[in-house]
């Protein structure tokens, strides 16, 4: 708390320890969910220099880590949307909530999973649950990145993407039920 | 139970967040029904699968890059004007405040009272009289002498005649007060809880914590006037370990119908510094440890805690908790 304190003062020194302790998992979480170096450095830089710029308005509310987790989240989705705007050949619609609904990604696609007796190395299989992790919407793959690879409980999420706990429910059960539509053939 | 709500509840029970109540009824369910026993085996395939494209420790020299080209950034910054310094520190000043209104409120009603009554004097020869008889509930305040050192509050504004270097500002100060009265006395509380996060001192914070996690124990009205708050926030953030360990005494009455204290002291299990807290914290989670999000925190810190005594008390709990279900 102290450091916190400090570093809302301006202590220089004092954001540079806050740094240090958070970068680690920053990183770790971007770059799992754009699965490229280049991207999560630029979203680990702006979401510091916006934690920098903004850290007089954490009130203690809730943890500094759900604080900083909400800005890493809310950059990683925006570049999730930008990466989804450029693909081809897509059908995005707007669900209710909110939620963006990819109807293609809903669809199954056995064609280069048809081949079962196919021994895969991890590598391969990485790459299919890499692409098949591609093609959910950017707050399903959030959903469930938070949830699956980083564990966190279902009412976090639901704060740190500014919702309630039974959306992000919804929203993981959406995510689990398109990913097992994508990786039939793999099972 | 229908099969489309089984199906919800086998993805919540997959990932720990199913109620324990539900899942004895959700396996009552699938013991049934050969649909959803496949709909369950598909989605742990789907579990195991995901690990294939697993989360990696990010390459040291990656994390220095990055914190070298983010120090260049931070550098750039221009630095903040005297005026933005001046509005940040308001701003926090502000929100200080803001956490305990009734406190502000008070001394602000002591200070103008104080004057009106005719100054230190009368009020300390008022106090005096009345000491004695004193009752529980009725608080007594004294305000300090005058020539005592004082705080500036916050600036209320700040403007500059009109081609000069004159600057009026207009400011509050803080006068420096006492207070006396019981523990159970709102305004007594207010400025525990204030004390529990705003004071500098250790032995402040200490002393505040301390009778605030009392009151929690003896269960008086520790709900509805943020004294859980402030305990769990003492928890959260509190640097040391003393106020911590107090402030985790105070929450144990809670642990189970309260969910924010819960995850609170599951938080401090997994993220405390110092082993005796989190050894502490497996002990207040007793009560709780057939819960499911308790029982996934107690398996992880089971599995990989560091310190070799809390792997085993965990596992000793959680070998316990079949038994208590």
């Amino acid at each position: 708390m102290e450091l916190i304190r400090e570093a809302q003062a301006g202590s220089r020194a004092a954001f540079d320890a806050l740094v240090r302790q958070y970068e680690q998992q920053v990183l770790r979480l971007a770059l799992h969910l754009t699965g490229s170096e280049h991207d999560a450095e630029d979203i680990y830089q702006e979401a510091f220099l916006k934690a920098f710029r903004y850290i007089g308005n954490f009130r203690f509310e809730c943890s500094f880590y759900t604080w900083i987790y909400r800005i890493v989240t809310n950059l990683c989705l925006d570049q999730l949307r930008r990466k989804k705007t450029r693909r081809e050949d897509q059908a995005v619609v707007v669900d209710q909530s909110g939620d963006e609904i990819d109807m293609l990604a809903s669809v199954s696609d056995n064609r280069s999973f048809s081949n079962p007796a196919k021994e895969l190395d991890r590598k391969v299989l990485g790459d299919r649950i890499q692409a098949a992790l591609s093609k959910l919407t950017p707050r399903e793959r959030m959903v469930f990145e938070l949830k699956h690879y980083q564990g966190l409980r279902l009412r976090t999420i639901g704060e740190m993407l500014n919702t309630t706990e039974e959306t992000a429910k919804n929203t993981l059960f959406r995510a689990t039920k398109k990913l097992r539509t994508q990786l039939a053939g793999l099972r | 139970m229908n099969c489309e709500l089984a199906h919800e509840r086998i993805v919540l029970a997959a990932y720990g967040e199913l109620p324990d109540e539900q899942v004895h009824e959700l396996d009552r369910h699938l013991a049934a029904c050969t649909d959803c026993s496949q709909e369950r085996e598909q989605l742990l395939a789907l579990k195991t699968l995901a690990k294939a494209y697993p989360v990696v420790e990010p390459d040291p020299n990656f994390v220095a890059r990055s914190r070298m080209r983010l120090e260049e950034s931070l550098d750039a910054l221009p630095p903040k004007r005297w005026y933005e310094r001046l509005g940040q520190r308001i701003t926090n000043n502000f929100a200080n405040l803001q956490a305990a209104p009734a406190g502000v409120v008070l001394l602000l009603i002591v200070g103008a009272g104080a004057g009106t009554l005719g100054g230190y004097e009368y009020a300390a020869a008022r106090t005096a009289h009345n000491a004695t008889a004193a009752a529980a509930s009725q608080s007594k305040i004294t305000a300090q002498p005058s020539d005592t050192p004082t705080e500036i509050a916050n600036i209320s504004s700040i403007e500059r005649e009109p081609n000069s270097e004159i600057i009026h500002v207009t400011y509050n100060q803080l006068v420096p007060q006492h207070i006396q009265g019981s523990l159970d006395d709102p305004s007594i509380r207010q400025l525990l809880m204030l004390a529990s996060e705003n004071a500098t001192s250790q032995g402040v914070r200490d002393d505040s914590v301390g009778l605030l996690a009392a009151e929690c124990r003896a269960g008086h009205a520790c709900q509805g006037e943020g004294i859980r708050d402030a305990l769990m926030v003492a928890l959260r953030y509190d640097k040391s370990e003393a106020v911590r360990e107090k402030a985790l005494e105070g929450l144990q009455p809670y642990v189970a119908e309260d969910m924010r204290v819960r995850d609170a002291v599951l938080e401090a299990l997994l993220n405390d510094s110092d082993p005796r807290i989190r050894t502490a914290a497996i002990s207040v989670l007793e009560p709780v440890e057939a819960d499911t999000s308790v029982r996934q925190v107690l398996s992880t810190v089971a599995n990989s805690d560091h310190n070799p005594h809390i792997r085993t008390v965990s596992r000793q709990v959680l070998s316990r908790a079949p038994v208590i279900q």
